[in-house]
């Protein structure tokens, strides 16, 4: 209860004080409500006199009337809050935490999965907003007007009021069973669909395969185990609540039949007046469908706790830290001292005590092979996360005084994955630089040869790439997000392989646009194909977290059993390579 | 909140009718739902009159009405909880047969239509949209009894026990149906403006989480902060717009669908009455049990058309994929006679596409063993050449032969076993290496599928590398091995199949510049002795094909050997020049100006 409430006062953020005067006028309606029902005991007991005295059965009716009227007044200021701030509390949150992401380390974010997140920000934010603005209402009420009514009842007669607490005694636990069982069961059924899932999409990939083998169809073996398994699972999900459920709902109607039977037992001993058996029944009555229905509301409640927990998590992520002592940076040499890095949760560090030094405008291509820790180097250079030991240094300022933003003011990035927002060509370019005019803007797509292109689009730079998307290809989309980088003209230039995965067709114009990028700048290139960094300054070879060899294209070259010597004889046989032609008839 | 529309209620009565079993129990819940209802008004009508018995002259304990009491209770409750029984046990039912005769669907459509799908589109059919169908199907029916029939059945009761009171209750129920009627009143406007700031904002959601390198390092909190900003404050904006039209709904509904503003109606209405004698004690206290159920059923029946809403945009996409015209199978089929491979003035169009035909004329003949490449810019129709060859889509006109036999007169399965393709993802499934490979052939040996393996420069790191060799766990689709190495396992898998053709895409098999060698390797052993259809890129590689044919705007424009075609001196010949200055490209030094004079001379061949 109290974690629940704290997490509901954090999610309402700058609505808190507003959640917590809801909260109180919600007592008070639900008290209000509670009264108008103890009403009726008084005006049941005049009714059911003969004769009946009006004069009393009007003035309680009239005070039942303004109590209904005093609830309805309460509610509708309750309806106020929900009506009013639902989206507001919805919008802070997911600013809240669009904030948070960006201000926590990468690494960080790049452990959870992508989904995880946009679950966060997406669907867990408005259950939170819902949890604030509605449950914790419906809750309220839910627990005190049965509370209140059944002390009026116990005060009346306390036998009555034994007969109650016994049934809702034997009730409760039930209502536990129904907790954990629902819980056990959303996670069967939760797996058994991402297994079922998996084995769809699955059976949708393989189609080809699987209907040469005979494997397709309403039968297919890929699917058949896997679907009744997800059925039994969900029918036994289903049952396993529904009987301790059902018993709870069973319980709080006998207690209804068997406080009828014991108050007529009462009235003929006349130990009880059967006008206040007639009040004690009718609100008794009026508590067997909320109490069952709060049965079914813990699922509901069981459900906003997790998200208000998923969203309170997010946003209690620590920021990236910056220690003091920062100063700006000396020119933009590159230099990697004596560092020492391993990922959450791996034993082997990536990177072991690695040096390097790139100087102001020159440019350096690390090779090796895969997992060997080029890319980590780079992350590295954007602070995705702080080395273990050891500093990176940028104009001999160490990366952990600076600001994150004016680091990352004086870096470009080219990743290899394209990533382009579903917006116009001109907002994926500009947003390197929001004021830029257009024509800095179509100067740096000339430079990266997507001018041409764009003017032969529809709507040119106002052309929507989500629009497009399928029919940009690779180069094309790449070649915007080096315009973009350009635009930024930034000093340092971070490279992931840009040209690794595109046909020769674009190549050539990507080739150009990397030229026009990188002239003049601080460089770093992860490099696959050797034969594109041989121009280099320096090239790094790295394997294992560590530095092997270092140097020229042709100093390297030099050593013909160095490392680098035998990854470029491999590539260049690679080169050679010809698809085998028929054999000769 | 909308009312549900008539075609998806059509959509969904029309799935559940394909199951006449279900579609039984479904009444059967339905009835047993009605039941429910009636009883539970019964057991309150005894709860009455044991109370009221009380107020007799001579009051004795109400034996027949508190057992009439405790019995209807004990049927209320044993058919309400038969029915959800029922009910969800058919759902689920439904729900595996659905599933079903969608892959059954999914299997006899053509592979194109399936891969335009989307694997991720055709999960969220078959998975999410038949798992939405539930809480329609298995909540609606049973509730259908209990929450129409309980408030009409409590209306009759009390009509026949008193009908006065009847009349002070009709007061209140034109209100909740005014309720009713305005809080499921459908506010398209808003409903679509809402929907439309809801997928904004999911879509920027997504966006912002995929998108946070490039969100971190190129920008500074103006740009794409303000991207999701904005679509999170136009949600705000579309959320406020239809609270402003549906506020007034919801208050009324807060304050009237409840049960005290009826109960205060029924007891100020009783205070005349009781004061003049027309109503017993037993009427009174019955008005007072059952007299709000007509108003209490407002908001379930509300939340019940929620449920059905839901469901139903699902079941119209899903019985549009049921009904996805299937790819004909032949009424007399042949067996195809070799492995030559013959396109006759194919012309295709995509389906549902009217522009220009994506195909036009085509004419192709590789001979059985031979290799052929086809090049040419993105979008000239060098993969739909190669779809069209397993009958990924028929022809629009003309004709694909496989061994001088029409591909639309073989056998699906046949035709899809004389073909292998690589140009798609490499696909595993989740389980061992070993059934990975096995996959084309169910029935092959240990010995035949170590051999595939060998000879897709596979086997070396499967018994190296991985750690329990071919009895290795590859995870989801494979996510346990690297890129080169899912891609030797499907080479494998072809070699295995010996499907005497191969259609492969050298993008696609290429992915992985660190293992190139070893890929190269694995295609060699696929395509020996084969008949191959390749889509080129890097033109390096098919200097020696037997056949090259160059492909623009859908037609072939050149076609002959490497060395023919470099002495036609055209669009070959400009196209091998451009490969070769591509491959020999290198970043220049920093600061000097090589790179610039090598790209002002490109562009001037161009």
């Amino acid at each position: 209860m109290k974690r629940i409430l704290r997490l509901m006062l954090a999610a309402a953020g700058p609505y808190a004080p507003q959640f917590r005067r809801t909260l109180r006028i919600s007592v008070a309606a639900g008290l209000a409500q509670a009264a108008a029902y103890a009403c009726f005991v008084p005006l049941l007991a005049e009714l059911t006199h003969d004769p009946v005295d009006t004069g009393r059965a009007w003035l309680w009716t009239g005070l039942l009337a303004t109590l209904v009227a005093a609830e309805g007044a309460l509610r509708v200021r309750e309806l106020g809050f929900t009506y009013g701030y639902w989206h507001l509390v919805t919008e802070a949150t997911r600013l809240r935490l669009g904030e948070r992401l960006r201000a926590i380390p990468h690494q960080e974010l790049a452990r959870r999965a992508a989904g995880d997140l946009t679950s966060v920000v997406g669907a867990n934010a408005t259950a939170a907003a819902t949890a604030v603005s509605t449950l914790s209402t419906l809750f309220v009420q839910l627990v005190t007007v049965p509370v209140v009514l059944g002390l009026v009842i116990t005060l009346l007669d306390w036998r009555l009021g034994l007969v109650l607490a016994a049934a809702v005694g034997a009730a409760l636990p039930l209502v536990r069973r129904v907790q954990r069982a629902s819980n056990a069961g959303f996670h069967a059924v939760d797996e058994a669909d991402a297994a079922a899932a998996n084995r769809i999409v699955e059976y949708v990939q393989g189609q080809p395969v699987l209907r040469a083998t005979g494997q397709a169809g309403a039968d297919s073996p890929r699917l058949t185990g896997v679907l009744t398994d997800q059925q039994h699972t969900q029918s036994a999900a289903n049952r396993s609540a529904a009987v301790p459920l059902a018993a709870a709902q069973l319980l709080v109607r006998l207690a209804l039949v068997a406080l009828v039977a014991v108050g007529a037992a009462l009235v003929l001993d006349a130990r009880l007046s059967a006008g206040l058996l007639v009040a004690v029944v009718v609100t008794a009555a009026r508590f067997a469908e909320p109490l069952s229905m709060a049965a079914v509301m813990t699922k509901l409640f069981e459900m906003s706790e997790a998200a208000l927990a998923r969203v309170d998590e997010v946003l209690q992520l620590p920021a990236l830290p910056v220690e003091p002592g920062g100063t700006d940076p000396k020119g933009f040499e590159l230099r990697i001292e004596q560092v020492t890095f391993g990922y959450d949760g791996q034993q082997r560090p990536t990177l072991r005590e690695f040096d390097l030094t790139v100087p102001e405008r020159s440019l350096t291509a690390l090779v090796g092979p895969s997992g060997s820790g080029k890319t980590t180097v780079t992350r590295l250079i954007s602070r995705y996360a702080d080395p273990q030991q050891g500093t990176v240094r940028l104009g001999g300022v160490d990366l952990r005084t600076m600001d994150p933003d004016d680091l990352l003011r004086h870096l470009a990035v080219v990743f290899q994955d394209v990533y382009l927002f579903d917006d116009t060509i001109r907002a994926n370019i500009a947003m390197a630089r929001p004021d830029a005019t257009d024509a800095e803007i179509e100067a740096a797509a000339r430079a990266a040869n997507v001018h041409d292109f764009v003017e032969r689009l529809p709507q040119r730079y106002g052309t929507r790439v989500g629009e497009i998307g399928s029919a940009l290809s690779g180069g094309e989309r790449q070649r915007i997000s080096i315009a973009r980088a350009i635009l930024k003209d930034a000093p340092v230039v971070l490279l992931d392989e840009p040209t690794a995965a595109l046909d020769s067709e674009s190549e050539v114009v990507v080739q150009q646009a990397v030229e026009r990028l990188v002239a003049g700048r601080t460089v770093v290139v992860i490099a696959h194909r050797l034969s594109t960094v041989v121009g280099a300054d320096q090239i790094v070879v790295v394997d294992g977290g560590r530095v092997v060899q270092r140097g020229t294209h042709g100093e390297l070259l030099a050593d013909a059993d160095g490392r680098y010597a035998r990854m470029w004889a491999a590539q260049q046989a690679a080169r050679r390579w010809q698809l085998p032609a028929s054999d000769p008839v | 909140m909308a009312k549900p529309e008539p075609g998806g209620l059509k959509a969904l009565s029309a799935l559940v009718a394909t199951e006449p079993a279900v579609r039984t129990r479904l009444r059967l819940a339905a009835l047993l739902g009605v039941l429910a209802g009636c009883a539970a008004v019964a057991g309150f009508v005894c709860a009455a009159y044991a109370t009221g018995s009380l107020f007799t002259d001579d009051p004795s304990f109400p034996v027949m009405q508190t057992t009439g009491a405790l019995a209807a209770l004990l049927i209320s409750f044993g058919a309400r909880w038969l029915a959800e029984h029922v009910a969800h046990e058919a759902s689920y039912d439904l729900e595996v047969a659905l599933r079903r005769h969608l892959a059954d669907a999914l299997a006899r459509m053509p592979l194109g239509e399936v891969q335009r799908l989307s694997s991720g589109r055709i999960k969220k059919i078959v998975q999410d949209d038949v798992k939405a169908l539930h809480a329609a199907v298995a909540d609606a029916l049973p509730f259908v009894g209990s929450g129409i029939t309980q408030p009409i059945a409590a209306l009759l009761a009390l009509g026949v026990v008193q009908w006065r009171l009847l009349l002070a209750v009709l007061v209140v129920v034109p209100v909740a149906m005014v309720c009713l009627a305005l809080l499921t009143r459908d506010h398209a406007a808003q409903r679509a403006r809402y929907n439309a700031a809801n997928e904004r904002v999911n879509a920027a959601v997504v966006e912002f989480v995929q998108g946070m390198p490039v969100v971190r390092t190129f920008d500074d909190g103006r740009a794409s902060v303000g991207r999701f900003t904005s679509s999170v404050r136009e949600f705000t904006a579309a959320v406020a717009a239809w609270i402003a039209t549906s506020r007034a709904s919801g208050v009324v509904n807060q304050l009237f669908v409840v049960p005290l503003p009826t109960l205060l109606v029924l007891v100020a209405a009783s205070v005349p009455m009781r004061a003049a004698g027309w109503i017993s004690t037993t009427d009174l206290l019955l008005a007072l049990m059952i007299g709000a159920m007509p108003v209490e059923a407002v908001s379930p029946l509300m939340h019940l058309a929620n449920l059905l809403n839901d469901a139903k945009a699902g079941a119209v996409r899903i019985t549009e994929l049921l009904h996805t015209p299937p790819l004909p199978e032949p009424e007399h089929p042949r067996e195809p006679a070799d492995s030559s491979v013959t396109l006759t003035d194919v012309t295709f169009r995509y389906p549902g596409e009217r522009t220009e035909p994506a195909l036009d004329g085509i004419d192709l003949h590789i001979p059985a063993g031979a290799v052929c490449a086809l090049v040419g810019p993105s979008g000239s129709g060098k993969s739909t050449v190669a779809r069209l060859i397993p009958r990924f889509f028929d022809v629009t006109a003309g004709s694909v032969r496989i061994g001088g036999v029409d591909v639309r007169d073989i056998r699906g399965d046949v035709l899809l076993r004389h073909v292998a393709l690589v140009f798609q993802e490499p696909f595993l499934v989740a389980g061992t290496v070993e059934e990975n490979v096995r996959l084309a052939r169910p029935d092959a040996t240990d010995a035949e599928v170590r051999a595939a393996a060998k000879a897709a420069a596979a086997h070396d790191f499967i018994v190296d590398e991985l750690p329990d060799g071919y009895r290795t766990e590859v995870g989801e689709r494979g996510s346990r091995l690297s890129g080169g190495q899912r891609q030797r396992i499907t080479i494998a898998r072809a070699i295995l199949s010996d499907a005497p053709v191969v259609v492969l895409d050298e993008a696609t098999a290429f992915a992985d510049p660190e293992s190139e060698a070893a890929i190269q390797e694995a295609v060699a052993g696929l395509t020996r002795g084969r008949t191959v259809l390749v889509i080129a890129h890097r033109l390096g590689t098919i200097t020696d094909a037997d056949h090259i044919a160059v492909l623009d705007a859908g037609r072939i424009v050149e076609q002959g050997r490497h060395a023919e075609l470099l002495a036609a001196n055209g669009r070959y010949a400009r196209l091998w020049a451009r490969h070769d200055r591509a491959a020999d490209w290198g970043l220049a030094r920093a600061g000097t100006t090589e790179g610039r004079a090598a790209t002002t001379e490109t562009e001037a061949a161009r």
